[in-house]
């Protein structure tokens, strides 16, 4: 394969950076990995101990690992849209920056998602987004979107460096084995034969057309994360579009500062020119003008309506006690000051164009903080804690820490990628003036030299770390008492024809009645002459006991036909005995249903039991109506008892079961003469329970709307679709290369 | 038109049935839970009251009693023909917190960890301010169900929004999405008493809360399988809990059981917040013939909680 002597140019320029690291570049390396690990150290204590490590607290769930998530997928942006544009538009001065501006792409979005697995209580059970996983929750799509953007902006990354690898294959010299091994896999047979050209440029066409609407999607989708709650200063129709806005602006901000950077590093004066700067700044400026747009039309919006919550948001970041500072900064400097110093030609300079995308990046760090923060200390119902950690949030030495290691981790990984291809295109690097190149390189050199020979001082590292570990250990006694006293009552029930005793047993504890549980208690009846011990029965949890009495008692009943029922606890160490009587006279109870015209009735009939065993009906007392429920009985009405009988109106407008079955008890409270006696039936004249709607496929159930399911799918193998197509193409241009390498040895041999 | 209904009410008869096979599927678990003799403890002679499957009590032995909290895929059901409803009687409140004390000593919950929240209200500077003691709204349209991208947190048919913490990623987007603040976050390891051997975790228990996932008020679907009243309701001194089923139009605060729909109405009952479009299942009574001054709400509490309150509502005495 044959190269122009630009390329070989080119490649000289690169050639030191790629065939050595460097002392400076293993200090680098150095310093970095210790950030790294220490950063390590710090996310090894939050994920043993908890997000208690974290500055994060009950109203403040979201930090600032939420907003470098929002930033590094922001900052993702310059190769995806930037570099999409500029080649899709054929902008000629687009190619020395187009391979930074997609290294920004990829390692941003590899390092972005490792911020949301952070903010993660339960980082181990992320795989169960994929068994378990909703699609309608905006994290789902959170999930799709970016994973799909990555593998998206790989290809995007990996499709502009094959030329590059395989001129790296067909030119081995100085550089390791295995790295030779890497480039000639890498460059998939690469021959430049016309062919290939035209289905690689095609495939590059076609993948920028993609990963325009891809990562346009991406930012959307995380903006929804807030969009769809229903929180003041997120809740808003416009977060989509000012995400994506707030992203490019922070993309193309960060690209003029890696251009800034390697320009040094590296002394690419003659590739990265003034005009790359100026045209970047000027994008950087209109940029920033709309998102300044996009930030005036929310807040005006907000201020406008006033609604309380809004104001409140507005308050905290026009407070100068609070965010007054930041948000001067974020939505004021961040946007007036880049625009004036590109705006005036007087102070466009390359260090000042740096300075302004400087600016711009940071102030848009702080404005994810001031999207995330502000709005999570602005609860609906009022922030209401003693704790100070929970009422406002400051980051924690463990979120500073990983958020320096994903800085650190960003800046190691751009610069070894640097140390393995040229940051810039080598092959076909087009320069607009020959003569303007050569008078840069010279000077580009004579740089080199000068600052070789400062380069002789030495400098320091140090690394410290202090760790303090508090155990605090409490123990608790109780003391003795004296005996209390305790309290008994008995009640008598008669259910249905089944007599039951129940004896509550409660004693008073500093002024509080509490049950007693475990006691046992004795029950008896007054015999003709001494009490008979019935039986016995210990106390439950609320401090009853209850004895059921059998069908048929041997004792007779006394002159006015009654029986006396006792019982007794004998007490204990810490508890004092008692006792409690209750005389009670034997009733039968029966209720009956009837229907006259529209009036549906409840019938009660009701007779004592005399001394001799006669039933005669009851007359005076009060029968009261119930119907059970589910905790308690729900009272429907009381009657006096006449002549044995009492009739009530049947609760018709009660909801019943299905058929409309409602049982009835008809009840005597604590009588003096029959204590608690009561009696129940059934009757399906309570109005019917329609049967329970189960609603599918909403927003709360497990399964999705269809209609979103489609999208997805839709949008999902659309997208996949072309990746395939892209990884199917680049085998094909593997294949085209092998077939022409070998005509071209038969061709050799032949001659 | 017609066929539309048509094939509305095929849908819904499909539905139905599917619905009855899966009760009844989900009820036979229910009855072989209690009636596998393997899974029995012991039978200690008392008897509790259980929820059967057609929806009615019936009595079996207290030894039974771990098969009380559904498990696994019942849990995520709910109980079958009950829609459980709340109303607060901002009349009664003082700010007693026995609520809270109640329903952190049923869960098991540390001092820290408080599922009851309690405001100061004030709806405008001519108004007094009220007492408002606050659990989970669940709601009938829930924000946080909705955003789960696990569906670790769910919406049942009796009404109640429960969270599944061996599910749970702990991604907190649910705490964003609750205009309510009715979640927590167990940002460190619990400190809480372990589960006694042998018993299962239940969402409907919450027991035990886990590192790294959310925690919040489950309307003790535990209790009412048991007939019981949750403990907010019980351990209340004025009554100011209501709870029951709307299928059975009865609310009870232990002493007073009322129908459900008498005391709404008769009492103008309204929905925290409900333009939200959340539809929550908490009714509270308007603070009309209160019972207590709010200052008295003021006697249990911390000189700087009381600030506090005072700074939330307003009031600069």
């Amino acid at each position: 394969m044959e190269y122009n002597s630009k390329t070989y140019r080119n490649y000289e320029d690169f050639k030191p950076q790629l065939e050595s690291i460097g002392k400076y570049g293993y200090i680098f390396i150095t310093t970095m990995m210790v950030i790294i690990l220490w950063g390590v150290y710090a996310l090894y204590k939050q994920l043993t101990i908890g997000q208690v490590e974290t500055g994060m607290r009950d109203y403040v769930i979201w930090g600032i690992y939420d907003a470098n998530f929002i930033f590094f997928i922001g900052i993702s942006y310059a190769g995806a849209l930037i570099s999409g544009i500029l080649h899709l538009l054929r902008v000629e001065w687009r190619h020395p920056i187009l391979r930074m501006a997609e290294t920004i792409t990829v390692v941003s979005t590899m390092i972005g998602p490792s911020y949301i697995f952070l903010s993660m209580g339960r980082l181990e059970r992320v795989w169960h987004i994929l068994v378990y996983g909703r699609i309608q929750s905006p994290i789902v799509w959170d999930v799709f979107a970016i994973s799909t953007y990555l593998i998206g902006s790989f290809i995007f990354l990996y499709l502009a460096c094959v030329r590059d690898l395989a001129f790296m294959r067909d030119h081995p010299v100085g550089i390791a084995k295995w790295r030779n091994k890497v480039y000639k896999f890498l460059s998939a047979n690469y021959q430049d034969t016309p062919k290939q050209r035209e289905l690689l440029n095609r495939l590059i066409d076609l993948i920028s057309i993609v990963i325009i609407p891809l990562a346009i999607l991406v930012h959307s989708v995380l903006a929804w994360i807030f969009g769809m709650t229903l929180r003041p200063g997120w809740h808003s129709t416009i977060f989509a579009p000012y995400f994506v806005l707030a992203a490019i602006y922070s993309g193309t901000g960060v690209l003029i500062l890696v251009m800034f950077a390697f320009r040094k590093l590296y002394h690419l004066e003659a590739h990265i020119t003034k005009n790359h700067f100026t045209y970047l700044g000027i994008l950087l400026m209109i940029l920033g003008a709309l998102y300044g747009y996009f930030t005036f039309s929310e807040y005006l919006t907000n201020w406008y309506g006033s609604v309380k919550w809004d104001m409140e948001v507005l308050h905290r970041l026009f407070d100068t006690s609070t965010y007054w500072w930041w948000f001067f900064f974020s939505a004021f400097i961040g946007v007036l000051l880049p625009i004036v110093i590109i705006a005036l030609p007087r102070l466009r300079s390359i260090n000042t164009i740096v300075f302004a995308a400087l600016v711009a990046v940071t102030a848009l760090w702080v404005k994810r903080y001031l999207i995330i923060i502000p709005t999570l200390e602005t609860p609906l119902l009022p922030l209401h804690d003693l704790r100070p950690e929970f009422a406002s949030y400051s980051p924690s030495w463990v979120e500073w820490s990983a958020t320096a290691m994903g800085i650190a981790l960003w800046l190691l990984l751009f610069f070894l990628f640097s140390k393995f291809l040229p940051i810039v295109p080598v092959v076909r690097v087009p320069t607009a003036d020959e003569r303007d190149y050569f008078k840069l390189r010279k000077q580009a050199k004579e740089r080199i030299l000068r600052r070789m020979i400062r380069k002789t001082r030495k400098e320091k590292n140090v690394v410290a770390g202090i760790l303090i570990l508090l155990f605090m250990t409490a123990a608790m006694a109780g003391h003795a008492q004296d005996p209390l006293r305790s309290r008994l009552k008995l009640e008598f029930l008669n259910k249905s024809g089944s007599h039951t005793l129940t004896a509550k047993l409660t004693s008073k504890k500093d002024d509080q009645t509490v049950p007693l549980e475990g006691m046992e208690i004795s029950f008896f009846v007054q015999g003709a002459k001494d009490k008979v011990q019935l039986g016995k029965a210990s106390t439950d949890e609320a401090g009853k006991a209850a004895f059921t009495l059998p069908d048929k008692l041997d004792v007779p009943r006394n002159k006015e036909g009654k029986y006396l029922y006792s019982a007794t606890y004998a007490g204990s160490k810490e508890y004092q005995g008692s006792e409690s009587s209750a005389e009670i006279m034997d009733v039968f109870m029966k209720i009956t249903f009837s229907q006259k015209d529209s009036t549906r009735l409840i019938n009660l009939f009701a007779v004592e039991i005399n001394q001799k065993g006669d039933s005669v009906p009851i007359e005076g007392p009060t029968a009261i109506f119930y119907v059970p429920r589910t905790f308690s009985s729900l009272k429907i009405g009381e009657q006096p008892v006449k002549g044995g009988h009492a009739d009530l109106d049947f609760p018709v407008t009660l909801p019943g079961d299905s058929a409309g079955n409602l049982p009835i008890v008809a009840r005597f409270e604590d009588n003096d003469k029959y204590g608690n006696a009561e009696v129940s039936a059934t009757m399906a004249w309570g109005k019917k329970l329609p049967p329970m709607v189960i609603v599918k496929r909403g927003l709360g159930d497990t399964n999705a709307p269809l209609w979103m399911v489609y999208t997805l799918i839709v949008l999902l193998s659309l997208v996949w679709f072309h990746f395939t197509y892209a990884i199917f193409t680049i085998f094909r241009i593997k294949h085209i290369g092998n077939k022409a390498l070998k005509e071209g040895k038969s061709q050799t041999a032949s001659h | 038109m017609k066929d539309d209904n048509s094939s509305r009410r095929k849908f819904l008869k499909l539905g139905l049935a599917a619905g009855a096979t899966a009760l009844i599927g989900g009820g036979g678990k229910v009855l072989s839970a209690v009636s596998n003799p393997e899974k029995v403890s012991k039978e200690t002679g008392e008897k509790v009251k259980l929820l059967s499957p057609d929806g009615s009590l019936v009595e079996v032995d207290k030894g039974h009693c771990h098969a009380c909290p559904a498990t696994g895929k019942e849990a995520r059901q709910g109980m079958p023909n009950k829609k459980m409803v709340m109303v607060i009687d901002l009349a009664r409140c003082r700010n007693a917190r026995k609520c809270l004390e109640g329903c952190q000593s049923m869960h098991h919950l540390p001092q820290d960890i408080q599922w009851i929240k309690f405001f100061l209200l004030r709806d405008s500077k001519d108004t007094s301010p009220y007492w408002f003691p606050k659990p989970c709204f669940q709601c009938n349209n829930p924000p946080c169900v909705k955003v789960c991208p696990v569906g670790a947190t769910f919406k049942r048919t009796d009404g109640i929004v429960l969270i599944d913490n061996d599910r749970c990623i702990g991604c907190k987007f649910c705490m964003a999405a609750c205009p309510y603040s009715s979640r927590v976050f167990n940002w460190g390891k619990p400190e809480q008493a372990a589960l006694p051997e042998g018993k299962k975790y239940s969402p409907e228990t919450s027991w035990p809360q886990k590192v790294g996932t959310v925690g919040k008020c489950d309307f003790c679907p535990d209790m009412v399988r048991q007939g019981k009243l949750p403990s907010c309701v019980t351990s209340c001194p004025n009554g100011v809990y209501f709870y029951g089923d709307k299928n059975e139009d009865t609310v009870t605060n232990g002493t007073e059981t009322v129908r459900f729909s008498e005391l709404v109405q008769q009492r103008s009952a309204y929905r925290y917040m409900e333009e939200l479009g959340t539809e929550p299942g908490v009714n509270y009574l308007p603070p009309v013939n209160r019972l207590f001054d709010y200052k008295v709400g003021f006697q249990d509490l911390k000189p700087e909680e009381i600030d506090l309150y005072k700074k939330e509502a307003n009031i600069s005495e």
